[in-house]
């Protein structure tokens, strides 16, 4: 949208050769949206429509409803590209289907926010699916997912991305073999470290690889050994992340493997059928390593809350906290409201729960 | 909110620390796209006219937020939101655009805050019964979400839209509620927070959409105070202002829905209002507002 991180300045008194220049934009403009709103009323849906229609968008992609006025064009050059003898048809199809989505990504490199865009290219890829025999409809896809990539290097946070990666490759999945699947699942695994280890900061990138690691070992069947295994790999990951503890992402990430060893959660974890003593032991494996991250970032809050967290959560595993326990938790939670004043109602409040 | 100090009420902070009130509804009228439009020779009006309806709704509940409710013309807001309406009963953003949740759902809250609901039936145009059923045409029974049209985009902000306009309108029987709230829970994650969609990374946006969609169904019990409440509050930065995610910048959006979820938790205490209250009052640029950062 417009207003988000453009400064909006007033605009200066213009000459009147600028006046004069707008008003004939304006001018231009409105002829090139009455004349497809004309055509489009008439149902003229030919080629030239569509040229303005490309036009009309290509000035304002936020018009939502030229986008639908493209889809009723397309919807009928599909239907007659169909009435033609069936290999034409698939290829017509198929051509018409591939140079929309070229059409697309230009102003996808402009206007990568804009959700009316995202939208309409994912209609126009089940067009493809709905409309192609499968090997075609699948290309189509395949070459999609490497767009994907292109534009999480471009802004490696943007949600609509992240979330259309996971869209693409769940379809692709389901129009590949289950083997194909699996084979994706662990490729996708690989790209979310990548983007992890090009920015830990990255809490998009950790998010996905809480998916993957989930879908990665439904998909296996994996063993509780082979999960349990996993789980480690994970914490030794998490712990050389670490290694600049000011990083909230990094965080999250830590604060979401903890779920594996809370009773209320840890079903729809990665190791969901951990023993209670297990659990006690990676915990308590936990505070040691992270009461070793003081020294050196005593000013470091994020490292007293998730002591705080792991110790309520041998707590809930055990079934009591000890009141040397409390005692540590409350010395933890003085620094807390020394460090982080912004969250005093918040530690005042945790207090009152001790 | 008690977050803000109020119109005209900035409580002993330095001048230019200060809510330009009348400034803002200036501004706010100077956008008045109800009556003959005064900006008609701006290209930009005419690239924004998609966002008109929208418009007039956050000009309208700023101007009542701000103690100026008459600041807009009441009968003129009424035509315009009326002209919107298609006969399937939704609104599209302006004149001859398409019918679409958003800018139906800010048709109802336009015409509910101007007291006007009584204007659909008088127009002859089904009454608020129609603008009810197109709502309702929109759920997915399966999976309980909205979409935002035909055309199948499917997300919590039309959920919660839907939600805010039915029962405003009183038509919260018009759809399969539990199921709404059902997809909701689907959308949450282990941080507390909720996605766009099931799976989803949690995002500021998206927590207001799906907490105050619970909300309105009444099963805010449903939500993880404690662990939301910690996720938003740490939201604000040494600034004062908030994000939208872990590792973000700052942005004076984010101080609605970070600021209301937390309201609706009963956790808006969890952040400094103070500190937040002086970093809006920061991005306040002359008669415009100014948004710091990128989202």
């Amino acid at each position: 949208m417009g207003s988000h991180g453009v400064p909006r300045y007033k605009i200066a008194e213009k000459s009147p050769e600028a006046r004069q220049q707008e008003l004939q934009k304006i001018e231009k403009y409105r002829d090139l949206e009455r004349s497809v709103s004309e055509k489009v009323a008439e149902h003229d849906y030919t080629a030239d429509t569509l040229k303005q229609i490309s036009e009309l968008l290509t000035s304002n992609p936020e018009y939502y409803t030229i986008w639908n006025y493209r889809r009723q064009v397309l919807r009928h050059q599909f239907t007659q590209a169909g009435d033609s003898a069936e290999g034409d048809a698939v290829d017509s199809i198929t051509e018409l289907i591939k140079n929309d989505l070229l059409f697309l990504i230009p102003l996808l490199r402009s206007f990568p926010k804009c959700y009316w865009i995202w939208n309409y290219r994912l209609w126009l890829l089940d067009e493809a699916r709905r409309l192609l025999p499968l090997p075609e409809a699948r290309q189509i896809w395949q070459e999609e997912f490497a767009l994907v990539g292109k534009m999480l290097t471009l802004d490696s946070r943007n949600f609509h991305g992240w979330g259309y990666r996971r869209f693409v490759v769940e379809t692709l999945k389901q129009l590949g073999t289950a083997d194909e699947a699996t084979e994706l699942t662990q490729k996708e695994f690989e790209y979310a470290k990548k983007m992890i280890g090009a920015n830990l900061s990255n809490f998009s990138a950790w998010h996905y690889r809480t998916k993957v690691i989930q879908r990665l070992l439904d998909e296996k069947s994996a063993s509780d050994e082979e999960r349990k295994k996993l789980l480690d790999d994970e914490l030794a990951l998490i712990h050389r992340a670490l290694i600049d503890p000011y990083d909230q992402s990094v965080w999250f990430y830590h604060q979401n493997l903890m779920c594996v060893f809370d009773p209320t959660t840890a079903g729809r974890t990665m190791a969901p059928r951990l023993s209670a003593p297990d659990r006690l032991q990676y915990l308590r494996q936990e505070i040691d390593a992270i009461q070793e991250m003081i020294d050196g970032a005593e000013d470091c809050k994020y490292i007293y809350q998730a002591l705080i967290d792991c110790t309520l959560l041998v707590a809930k595993v055990q079934g009591s906290l000890p009141h040397a326990d409390r005692d540590q938790i409350l010395s933890w939670l003085s620094e807390l409201k020394r460090l982080d004043p912004l969250r005093h109602g918040r530690w005042l409040d945790f207090e009152r729960t001790l | 909110m008690s977050l803000v100090s109020g119109p005209g009420r900035a409580g002993g902070s330095p001048s230019d620390q200060e809510l330009h009130t009348l400034k803002h509804v200036a501004y706010i009228q100077n956008l008045d796209t109800v009556r003959a439009p005064s900006r008609d020779d701006e290209l930009e009006y005419w690239l924004t006219e998609h966002l008109r309806l929208n418009g007039v709704y956050w000009g309208l509940t700023a101007l009542y937020i701000l103690g100026h409710p008459d600041a807009l013309p009441r009968a003129e807001t009424i035509e315009f939101v009326l002209s919107c309406q298609h006969d399937n009963g939704g609104f599209g953003a302006a004149p001859g655009h398409d019918a679409h949740m958003l800018y139906t759902v800010s048709a109802v809250q336009v015409l509910v805050t101007v007291d006007a609901v009584d204007e659909l039936d008088k127009r002859g145009r089904g009454g608020k019964q129609k603008v009810g059923s197109f709502i309702a045409s929109l759920q997915d029974r399966e999976t309980g979400c909205f979409m935002g049209d035909e055309w199948g985009e499917s997300d919590t902000r039309f959920l919660y839209g839907a939600l805010n306009a039915l029962s405003l309108l009183g038509l919260m029987d018009l759809v399969d509620v539990p199921k709404a709230v059902e997809y909701i829970q689907s959308c949450e994650n282990f941080d507390g927070a909720y996605g766009i969609r099931p799976g989803t990374e949690s995002h500021s946006g998206q927590v207001f959409t799906c907490v105050a969609a619970l909300a309105i169904a009444g099963r805010l019990d449903l939500v993880n105070k404690d662990r939301l409440g910690a996720w938003l509050s740490e939201r604000q930065l040494e600034d004062g202002g908030l994000n939208g995610r872990p590792e973000k910048l700052v942005d004076a959006c984010y101080t609605w829905w970070v600021g209301s979820s937390l309201a609706m938790i009963d956790r808006l205490h969890w952040i400094d209002g103070r500190k937040l209250a002086a970093f809006v009052l920061q991005c306040q640029l002359g008669a415009l507002q100014i948004d710091r950062e990128t989202w």
